[in-house]
């Protein structure tokens, strides 16, 4: 199934911006994460379609999932 | 020199956001910002160069030299001396407008203080470096209807969001946990100086345009801006979220000190104690300490050094132990040396 992931801010280096992906049916948010090599402690915002969700939430088809870290430098 | 606020502030009355209405609007404003490293230092510099009245600066840490590069209200002999930021803070803006009424606090935000250094404000500006007391900042601001701007900055990168309690999402509707394991900081991951200071320049003037009413200018989303890899990007953050447990639920753990370390991991290689109601008298102390190793002091801090370690002591008994990461040896030098 394709999904649609949209990486911010420091998440994007050495990524992409927006990029639609292949995974297998039943794919976890956890998956893509891992897929992307993403630490899961710097995610700090899930959303499909503006909707907040956790990184155990399966996939459908032709989702919109965006991934943003936490940035908490100052 | 004198100078006239007519003749100081003549570039900005001509611009038409802000003009003659807003000047006074400014000048009688009070804000306060929490955290005065890289975002506070350009928040500061700006609000205060801006003409806004009442700057309260509140930070719990010292000038060290590796701040100089990033941190553009400090100079060597702040590093030199180890001045209190707040303080330093404070020594720097008389030299470029005395006319402001600044409130130099060294002290750490916590839920123990937070209503009495918060209240008053009707707005708070970001310039902590840890979401630990950002999420404190948010249940307070959400809880008493307070705007506050997040600001934060990593490697290369700027994120900053007004958050008007009511109004659009808040801190907790965004980021629905707090961070759990390890988080990048400017220590892990290095801090470019125009990414942090961008990005407190964008909260900068946001803060001005809800000061002087330019309400509906306001930006209503989480911006990242990522100053190396020409790079922008915004989320939605118009609108709470429904079920989020600050705006919806109205439950505010932070405020309430649940889960709050009583030690916390400070910097690339220190410990903080947050003890803060073990009044130190400093005399006394450095003769204790004397024996030991190497004592300094000013009105409000001193510094202690025993190798490998470096011990710094303020007034109400926080320490910040240089030389470990290890909670426990922090613990047992603490315990050994200022008594617990």
């Amino acid at each position: 199934m394709h999904i649609n992931v949209k990486l911010f801010a420091t998440f994007r280096v050495g990524r992409f911006s927006e990029q639609k992906r292949e995974y297998p049916p039943g794919t976890r948010v956890s998956g893509v994460i891992e897929d992307l090599q993403i630490p899961e402690s710097q995610v700090g915002i899930l959303m499909l379609r503006n909707r907040h969700i956790s990184s155990d939430q399966e996939l459908t088809d032709g989702a919109d999932l965006s991934i943003f870290p936490f940035v908490g430098g100052g | 020199m004198s100078v006239s606020s007519a003749e100081r502030y003549s570039r900005q009355v001509l611009f038409p956001g802000i003009g003659a209405e807003g000047q006074k609007r400014l000048q009688a404003a009070r804000v306060v910002i929490v955290g005065c490293g890289a975002t506070g230092s350009t928040l500061v510099s700006l609000l205060g160069r801006a003409g806004v009245g009442t700057l309260r600066i509140i930070d719990r840490d010292y000038v060290e030299p590796s701040n100089l590069q990033r941190q553009g209200l400090f100079d060597e002999s702040d590093a030199a001396e180890s001045l209190p930021k707040a303080a330093a803070a404070a020594r720097k803006i008389a030299t470029f407008n005395s006319e402001l009424a600044v409130e130099p606090c060294v002290a750490d935000l916590t839920p123990e203080n937070v209503e009495d250094l918060l209240e008053g404000f009707p707005l708070i500006m970001d310039g902590t470096d840890n979401f630990e007391t950002r999420f404190l900042i948010n249940d307070y601001a959400v809880k008493n209807g307070v705007p506050w701007i997040y600001a934060a900055a990593i490697s290369s990168c700027g994120v900053t969001m007004n958050i008007l309690p009511g109004e659009t999402a808040c801190l907790a509707c965004m980021f629905p946990e707090s961070p759990h394991g390890t988080v990048d900081t400017c220590e892990t991951s290095g801090i470019l100086n125009s990414a942090v200071n961008g990005i407190a320049s964008v909260a900068a003037t946001e803060a001005l345009k809800f000061l002087v009413g330019a309400k509906v200018q306001l930006r209503r989303t989480l911006l990242t801006r990522d100053l190396w890899f020409n790079d922008f990007a915004e989320l939605d953050a118009s609108t709470p979220r429904e079920d989020c447990r600050c705006c919806g639920e109205k439950e505010f753990p932070h405020l309430a000190g649940e889960g709050r370390p009583h030690i916390s991991l400070c910097g690339r290689n220190s410990v903080q104690i947050h003890e803060r109601e073990r009044p130190i008298n400093f005399v006394e102390i450095q003769s204790r300490l004397e024996p030991h190793g190497i004592v300094r002091f000013n009105e409000l801090i001193l510094k202690f050094w025993h190798e490998p370690y470096e011990i710094t002591l303020f007034p109400d008994g926080r320490a910040i132990i240089k030389g470990t990461t290890d909670v426990g040896v922090a613990r047992s030098l603490y315990a050994r040396f200022i008594g617990c």
